[in-house]
């Protein structure tokens, strides 16, 4: 026993394995608030006592065994010590190990607390020095529970790396193992561990998955090493030689069978000859088949003896310096004892027609009894990359190694550098195991991630040209000729617009500018695919490089999506349509628009913004159903707005989209997305509106002034709701509109102030995801709107009620009725209705940026106070 | 009139009409004459139709018996002495008729997995062998199928036809009867088997692992185990050949 033990006792039954398990886990907690400056001192000291112990523990793992080979088993613990050292010495095991100040993000490493490490018979020294020293730069405490077959030599080991671990200052007891092992304290210490470090046989792996802990295990090998016409033969045979000889063919990666290509297979017979391997005849092969395999399991007697003695055990004389002996067979099939496991100088060769038959042949063997570990490749990297791509496509190995002895290529680091060293090699899924790459330090932390709340990025986004004042549209389109260069405008219009020869001054000046163009002028109110599929096709015809859109709402969103038809005939709109929770993350990439067409818009009534807005909505004739677009590429190139154009609106048009322009002001206002960018316009908007709606209702053309304050308003309102979106208003009046014909202006009129006392409610049953919205403030918000409107009270909640009395009163001045009711909804259709219409206002994609995230019922109940008037 | 059919040094079996008594000598453990016969019941009680338990009783000289219907018919290992050139289909029938009881189960049963560690633990063996057994025991599936124990043609009752077709199959001697894998009690017929008839013991094993699906690899990993568990039976002809076939190594 260590005398750095903290108590001196033998692990020889369950009652001092629950004592060693307690002792390892008290010093694991001291041992777990150690800094990386103490952890790296001791694993420096450890690797370096393993390192020096290297030959005495080689000699005693082969002499207690009876296994393998003194010479090659001093390489595997130098390996074990000195290339896990080397790979981990600067790698951050405790505390912050990573930090990104930007996101906010800083990742911290815990160890796991008490590991459970089953180690095998074939290499006991090396994996108890490659396990303990993981768990010693990761600050867990180990309990090793060795093979009885081998438990003297690696219990030796983990002293020898316990003593320097004390010596450097690691708590007393950090290492433990059991002396005299039984399967049932080995699955006790299984069970009673953090995490399990299962090398070992497949009993061993199977009871540590089943124990209840995260294990992590390793799979069975059974490495075929493709031999192509292509390979370097000498190359090939003696690297295959170096890897199964070995340590007597201990390695788990070690090559199990060798398929050679039929151009190349008597050449690689004599190379394999002349290398002092030796050709078993039939009845010789027959002779080793019985002995290797005994009912489909490997012999223990054959694991890890040299060459001349397995055949000896056979029956067979070989020369003593015989370094392989090769069966030549023919079924890959697994009733072939050679198809198997060896764990010896034990080769099976084929003799493949063509590559693909090898490769066929080696998915076979994997199938065997291989899955997830290593296969291997000889062949020319520079002329037979194809080949290479058909066979690390098709092997379920998670090691596919080129050119390269497995047993030494597996490992890592030794034959390629950039494959982490290790002697766990974990086969993934196909093999039972959790991890698929080579078990290192990092699978035994616990990383924890430390992530400070941060705002979303935003943005704010308008056309690329905003054209405004009385009498701008002419001058604007100048640009056409002078600054675009454009030849070929379609315009899109309705039918009163075109008749009462609002498009005249546009095609005028595109004539006076020598501009050819046409007009579409078929666009009804809620425009239709079938409408917007008309136009594309006569788009398609005429091939213009502008598109006009002159209208409201209907006519700007019609021409905005025979522009989509016409860039992108494929274009699929229930894709498109998709609702997204954050525009920046949806699934579906809308298509780049622009290369064909430039897109000017001229608004001729004050409320949509459409000119302004990224989006356009359009009805599918036969089935009903509304596919609301929404993406920036869907912004117009230049919005031309200039009061000429809306100067004789009637007075319902007047008051329904003067109207609706509020609405979008004070929901782009309320927003969870609203920033001061947007607030600023919002703002402003809606003070326009207050002032000058309801001259611009009663006087129309003649308050010239009212007008254009209200185009401005409405453009401004466009441009807020643009970037910080609308809310639960829009998408109850989006799906009132549509089950029941209100104008879409009218609809918002009657449910904004519910929906305002709804958002403004202190305490709300939940409230809208988004980082920038802290907490629930939507009523401050509204009183900033009152305050810059000049709307006061004494208290918060009179200072609130006199800006709902206020837009009430506005509706009034434009003569909007109160209820949905007195627009003649007859009440029975409307009830039927109802929960349809609330399921789809709840699913509209407005809903998002409420400020309040609103449950159905609560919708519910605000259509029917709004319906009734109470 | 009681025909005397087995004599063994501490049991002999008669048949006496259509009732056949196994009658146990001194110094016989009572228990173990208990055990067979509650065991025997627990078989009976899964449905499966075997002879029937009828008593246990005391004879005058103090004997233990165990009287029950009588199977009548041949043994299978007759049948195939007596026509080795049906044996593909004889094989099939036993393979059938296995998987018939299969699944069958009874929860008092004892289970397989129990009685095979403790087998392993009480053998005389080098002890990093029976930790490798142990181990392999431990990772394999436990199942609760009823499995016989012993099942072989000596242990089936066959009626044929002019033909030499089985037309009745009824296993008997269910001392061993344990609830488990399946393949555990197909791997230790196929041990039976292949020290008696190798190439009957291949015919049943495939046609075993082809009509239940199942990977001949899994009822190879049950070998060493059932090998271990029958060298508990100390029978000097097989020690060699069982000892030969427990030291194996799995892959680490």
């Amino acid at each position: 026993m260590s005398e750095s033990n903290a108590e001196v006792f033998i692990v020889d039954s369950i009652e001092t394995l629950e004592q060693r398990i307690a002792q390892v886990r008290d010093a694991q907690r001291i041992f777990a608030a150690y800094s990386q400056e103490q952890v790296d001192k001791i694993f420096t000291a450890a690797a370096l006592a393993a390192n020096k112990a290297r030959i005495p523990l080689a000699k005693q793992a082969v002499s207690e065994t009876g296994m393998g080979i003194v010479e090659d088993k001093v390489i595997k613990n130098h390996y074990a010590s000195e290339y896990i050292y080397n790979a981990y010495r600067n790698t951050k095991t405790c505390g912050v190990i990573e930090e990104n100040p930007s996101y906010g993000t800083r990742l911290v490493a815990e160890p796991i607390g008490v590991v459970a490490a089953v180690i095998p018979t074939t290499n006991p020294t090396s994996t108890a020095i490659f396990k303990t020293l993981l768990c010693l730069k990761t600050r867990n405490g180990i309990i090793i529970s060795p093979h009885p077959r081998a438990k003297q030599s690696t219990i030796a080991a983990a002293k020898i790396v316990l003593d320097a671990a004390v010596a450097a200052g690691a708590p007393k007891g950090i290492i433990g193992w059991i002396d005299v092992p039984s399967l049932e304290m080995t699955n006790t210490l299984m069970r009673e561990s953090d995490i399990i470090l299962a090398t070992g046989g497949p009993g061993m792996v199977k009871a540590a998955y089943s124990s209840g802990k995260p294990a992590l295990g390793v799979g069975a090998g059974n490495t075929p090493a493709i031999i192509d016409g292509s390979a370097d033969i000498t190359l090939a045979v003696s690297s295959i030689i170096h890897s199964k000889t070995f340590d007597n063919g201990m390695i788990c990666a070690s090559e199990q069978s060798v398929i050679v290509d039929s151009s190349v297979y008597s050449q690689v017979k004599d190379e394999f000859t002349a290398r002092g391997c030796y050709f078993l005849n039939d009845e010789e092969t027959e002779k080793v088949r019985k002995t290797i395999i005994i009912n489909g399991s490997l012999n223990a007697k054959i694991v890890g003896q040299p060459a001349c003695r397995i055949a000896a055990l056979a029956g067979v004389t070989v020369p003593e310096s015989t370094k392989i002996i090769i069966g030549e067979v023919t079924s890959v099939d697994i009733s072939e004892e050679f198809a198997h496991e060896k764990l010896s100088p034990v080769l099976a060769m084929y003799k493949a027609d063509d590559f693909s038959d090898a490769v066929a042949k080696a998915e076979q063997l994997i199938a065997d009894g291989g899955y997830g570990h290593t296969s291997s490749l000889y062949i020319n990297t520079a002329t037979e990359k194809e080949k290479i791509a058909i066979f690390q496509e098709a092997m379920k190995t998670c090691r596919i190694l080129i050119n390269t002895p497995s047993s030494q290529g597996g490992i890592g680091d030794l034959y390629n550098f950039n494959l982490s060293p290790s002697l766990t090699l974990g086969c993934g899924s196909w093999g039972g195991n959790s991890v698929s790459e080579n078990v290192g330090v990092k699978h035994l932390l616990n990383i924890k991630t430390v992530a400070e709340r941060r705002e979303n990025m935003l943005w704010f986004r308008a056309p690329q040209k905003v054209y405004f004042k009385k009498g701008c549209l002419p001058v604007a389109l100048n640009e056409l000729k002078n600054v675009l260069g454009k030849k070929r405008v379609f315009i899109v219009t309705d039918q009163f617009l075109y008749k009462n020869g609002y498009t005249k001054c546009v095609t005028d000046k595109l004539d006076e500018l020598g501009i050819v163009h046409t007009t579409f002028y078929d666009v009804a109110p809620d425009p239709t695919l079938a409408c917007a599929q008309e136009g594309a096709k006569e788009i398609r015809l005429f091939e213009p490089d502008c598109i006009i859109a002159i209208g409201g709402g209907s006519a700007m969103d019609a021409a905005k999506i025979m522009w989509v038809l016409y860039e992108h005939p494929e274009a699929d709109f229930m894709d498109m349509a998709m609702r997204f929770m954050d525009i920046r993350k949806r699934i579906y990439t809308f298509p780049k628009m622009g290369e064909k067409a430039y897109f000017i818009a001229v608004p001729t009534s004050s409320g949509t913004g459409s000119e302004v807005t990224p989006f356009a909505v359009i009805t599918d004739q036969d089935s009903g159903i509304k596919y609301p677009l929404a993406d920036y590429e869907l912004l117009p190139n230049m919005a031309i707005v200039d009061v000429d154009m809306m100067m004789d609106q009637p007075k319902g048009l007047t008051s329904a989209s003067g109207i609706d322009a509020l609405t979008h002001a004070l929901e782009a206002y309320a927003s969870i997305m609203a920033t001061d960018y947007t607030d600023g316009l919002a703002l402003k908007a809606m003070k326009n509106i207050f002032e000058y709606l309801p001259s611009a209702y009663e006087n129309g053309a003649n308050d010239a002034k009212a007008r254009e304050q209200m185009a401005t308003a409405s453009t401004m309102a466009g441009m807020a709701f643009a970037n910080a979106f609308l809310g639960v208003c829009h998408s109850m009046a989006h799906k009132l509109g549509a089950f029941h014909h209100l104008p879409h202006g009218v609809a918002n009129a009657l449910l904004i102030t519910e929906v305002m006392r709804f958002n403004a409610a202190e305490v709300p049953v939940k409230m809208g995801t988004f980082s920038q919205y802290a907490y629930p403030h939507c009523l401050d918000r509204y009183l900033e709107c009152a305050n810059f409107l000049g709307i006061h009270g004494d208290t918060k909640e009179s200072q609130f009620e006199n800006f709902i009395q206020a837009i009430e009163e506005l509706k009034e001045k434009i003569g909007i009725k109160k209820t949905i009711k007195d627009y003649g909804v007859d009440e029975k259709y409307f009830l039927d209705t109802l929960d349809d219409m609330v399921e789809q206002a709840f699913d509209d994609q407005c809903t998002g940026a409420n400020p309040r995230y609103p449950l159905m019922s609560e919708i519910k109940e605000m259509y029917l106070k709004v319906y009734y008037g109470k | 009139m009681r025909k005397c059919i087995v004599e063994k040094e501490l049991k002999s079996v008669y048949v006496d009409g259509d009732k056949v008594m196994k009658v146990f000598k001194p110094p016989y453990s009572k228990t173990d004459v208990l055990y067979e016969a509650l065991n025997t019941a627990r078989v009976e009680d899964t449905g499966l139709d075997i002879p029937k338990l009828l008593s246990v009783s005391i004879d005058e000289d103090g004997n233990w018996i165990i009287t029950s219907e009588f199977a009548s018919g041949t043994s299978l290992s007759d049948l195939l002495a007596a026509h080795p050139e049906n044996a593909d289909e004889y094989a099939e029938a036993m393979v059938d008729y296995q998987i018939e009881f299969n699944k069958r189960s009874n929860p008092l049963l004892l289970k397989l997995k129990d009685k095979l560690s403790r087998q392993i633990q009480e053998l005389d063996i080098d002890n990093n062998i029976k930790y490798e057994l142990s181990a392999r025991l431990e990772s394999l599936k436990k199942h609760n199928k009823l499995c016989h124990g012993d099942y072989c043609p000596d242990n089936i009752i066959v009626e044929t036809d002019e033909n030499n077709k089985i037309t009745k199959m009824t296993a008997v001697d269910w001392v061993h009867a344990t609830q488990g894998n399946a393949s555990a009690d197909v791997a230790n017929s196929y041990l039976m088997l292949k020290l008696a008839n190798a190439s009957f013991a291949e015919k049943y094993i495939s046609i075993f692992c082809k009509k239940t699906n199942t990977d001949r690899r899994y009822v190879d990993t049950w070998m060493p185990i059932v090998a271990a568990a029958r060298l508990t039976r100390k029978n000097p002809d097989e020690k060699e050949l069982l000892e030969t076939m427990i030291d194996i190594c799995d892959f680490q």
